[in-house]
């Protein structure tokens, strides 16, 4: 809906002899807008450096990620560690790539999860209406009104956490603010002649939800599911900080910099500002895309 | 406005009991079973067995439940057998010095996101804009254990102006060290300013365009008036309901945070019993916390409703 109306916007009052006769297409049209925030090309251009750094990184700069080397603990950086070495003598440079790759690969899967689960439920509930639907959000609000981190510590105090494990449960703690989102533009949509046209037609209910309403919710999602990276890249480190993370010798950014800062009254910098940086940077990188989506997709938010 | 009350009331009990519920399957996940888990590896059978009994579970899963419902009514949290003291005597102990961190957090960070807030809107896209937004968004950024330690280094090591330990205690011991309290609350604060300032930013934004500031603008009133008299009142309502829904996540600051600064409230005894597996003190928390959340927002509603009239007449 909202790539219709910048279509129409750009196409409306256009002389035709301006050079500009070709109509922009919505696409285009949403690139542009992207393209004229500075912020949202920023964080673009830290995510593409981080996951290029993380995944290609490793394949230029090969360190010894496997076994501990303790007499090269802690050194500091130099030419053969760019970066110095960690308490256990892995190469901080190394690691930060190591330690990328889980960090985003469990924020990006966390939000995938989070992303599905949330919006097939929460379209089903704003479809459904009614009782259900009254007792399937009061089922969200339950959810939501115990912490993140209270539900995470007493899953992880049962359960021994793994990458996987951890994607599943960070995504199934996540899915509740999609849900809810989703469910009231279910709402709003359900209710539009194109979705009751294809009742007339004879078309099923799963038709409707899947074709017509669940599409039409996409710039919803894409935006949430953006911000839900950065945040599930802060609640592993938050995990990992309380030792819940991922077990050594497997690397994340966030378990790095909550063993750094036990070395942080012995001036070690190189352990802590480091993924420190690289935490920050992501998740703000995130957020401002985010952000830039959600003015892309809300024609209310447009300049005006 | 009776009609709403009651109705948000409704849903709010019913919220609750859905919490109940999901407390009780969170309890019936643990490994083995609870005796086991309680007993540990070397209870013999029969000592099992005689746990379960004790306690009920040897009974049918519907009748424990209500059974627990039945306890928690009569607010018997159950007994923690590491600390060998009642769940709801240590809440008791714990849970007003939480209290004090997450309110003064709370407050802390309304009060400092209302300047940001309005810098930002009325230079929007302004250099200033730009810097406030950008640190707001970075202290929003940072991992709160991180942020908190680095606060530490710099008041507590090098400016020596605030210790780096919370106060020990209970609350009036908590508040008759109030420097302690500094950089915890801080930690906690920061964190928030940078999400409360955004909503109150775009929603000065959508304000300052409804044809009322035009309206008062043309009969005269300055921009600084129509600023603080009409816009930032109407923007401000928003932010009751913001706070509501932020309580989870404050929660869970507030967990991290009092771990960092090894403060004695609900979080932190929440951390040390699932390092010691003690479930019915993680249960009694968790349930505890998710009915505050749950009243705090319904509290926030109800404020909300008050302050704005067509909250409560628009939505039938």
């Amino acid at each position: 809906m909202a790539d219709a109306v910048i279509g129409a916007g750009v196409q409306a009052d256009r002389p035709a002899d301006d050079g500009h006769a070709r109509p922009i297409s919505p696409l285009r049209a949403a690139a542009y807008t992207m393209a004229a925030n500075k912020g949202a090309m920023a964080g673009l251009a830290v995510i593409v450096i981080m996951v290029i750094f993380s995944f290609a990184g490793p394949f230029f700069y090969h360190s010894n990620q496997i076994t501990t080397d303790l007499p090269a603990a802690l050194h500091p950086p130099s030419a053969a560690h760019p970066l110095g070495t960690d308490n256990e003598g892995y190469d901080e440079l190394g690691r930060l790539m190591l330690g990328g790759q889980t960090s985003l690969e469990v924020g990006v899967a966390a939000a995938v999860v989070a992303t599905f689960i949330g919006v097939g439920y929460g379209a089903v509930s704003g479809f459904v209406g009614g009782l259900v639907d009254g007792l399937m959000m009061r089922a969200v609000d339950a959810l939501l009104a115990i912490p993140t981190l209270f539900l995470l510590i007493y899953l992880f105090s049962v359960y021994q956490a793994s990458p996987v494990l951890l994607i599943l449960i960070i995504g199934l703690v996540a899915w509740l603010v999609p849900a809810r989102l989703v469910r009231a533009e279910t709402l709003s949509l359900r209710t539009r002649e194109y979705v009751q046209a294809v009742q007339v037609m004879g078309g099923s209910r799963m038709r409707m939800i899947t074709r017509h309403i669940i599409p039409n919710t996409i710039g919803t999602i894409t935006v949430n599911a953006t911000f839900q990276v950065a945040d599930a890249i802060l609640v592993l480190a938050g995990l990992s900080y309380l030792g819940l993370g991922i077990p050594p010798p497997a690397a994340n950014w966030g378990g790095m910099l909550s063993t750094g800062i036990n070395y942080v009254y012995a001036g070690d910098w190189w352990v802590i500002y480091p993924p420190g940086i690289a935490i920050v940077a992501t998740v703000m990188a995130f957020n401002a895309v985010g952000d830039a989506l959600r003015d892309v997709f809300d024609s209310r938010l447009r300049p005006r | 406005m009776i009609a709403y009350v009651a109705r948000r009331c409704v849903q709010g009990l019913v919220v609750v009991v859905l919490v109940s519920f999901l407390t009780f399957i969170e309890a019936h996940i643990m490994p083995g079973n609870p005796a086991r888990a309680i007993l540990g590896i070397h209870a013999s059978p029969a000592q099992l067995r005689a746990f379960e009994i004790q306690n009920g579970y040897n009974r049918s899963l519907p009748i424990q439940y209500f059974d627990y419902i039945d306890r928690l009514l009569h607010l018997n949290l159950g007994f923690s057998y590491q600390l060998n003291q009642s769940v709801a005597s240590l809440l008791n102990e714990r849970l007003p010095a939480t209290v004090i961190l997450v309110g003064l957090a709370v407050v802390v960070a309304l009060v400092l996101c209302v300047p940001v807030a309005i810098t930002q809107a009325v230079r929007r896209n302004k250099p200033v804009d730009y810097a406030i937004t950008g640190t707001a968004f970075a202290l929003y950024s940072m991992p709160e254990f991180w942020l908190g330690l680095m606060l530490i280094m710099l008041f507590a090591e090098k400016l020596r102006l605030f210790p780096p330990v919370a106060p020990q205690g209970n609350v009036g011991q908590i508040l008759t060290h109030p420097a302690g309290l500094v950089l915890p609350v801080a930690t906690l604060a920061l964190g928030s300013v940078a999400s409360f300032s955004r909503y109150l930013r775009s929603s000065l934004l959508d304000n300052l365009a409804e044809d009322y500031v035009r309206t008062a603008r043309a009969k005269g009133a300055s921009r600084r008036g129509v600023l603080y008299r009409h816009v930032f009142r109407n923007a401000l309502a928003p932010i009751i309901t913001l706070i509501g829904l932020s309580l989870p996540g404050i929660l869970s600051g507030a967990l991290i945070t009092e771990t960092v600064f090894n403060y004695p409230g609900i979080g932190l005894l929440f951390w040390n019993s699932a390092l010691s597996q003690d479930y019915a003190v993680m249960l009694g928390i968790t349930i505890i916390v998710a009915i505050a959340t749950v009243a705090g927002s319904l509290l926030a509603d109800l404020l909300y409703a008050v302050m704005d009239p067509r909250v409560r007449y628009g939505e039938a």
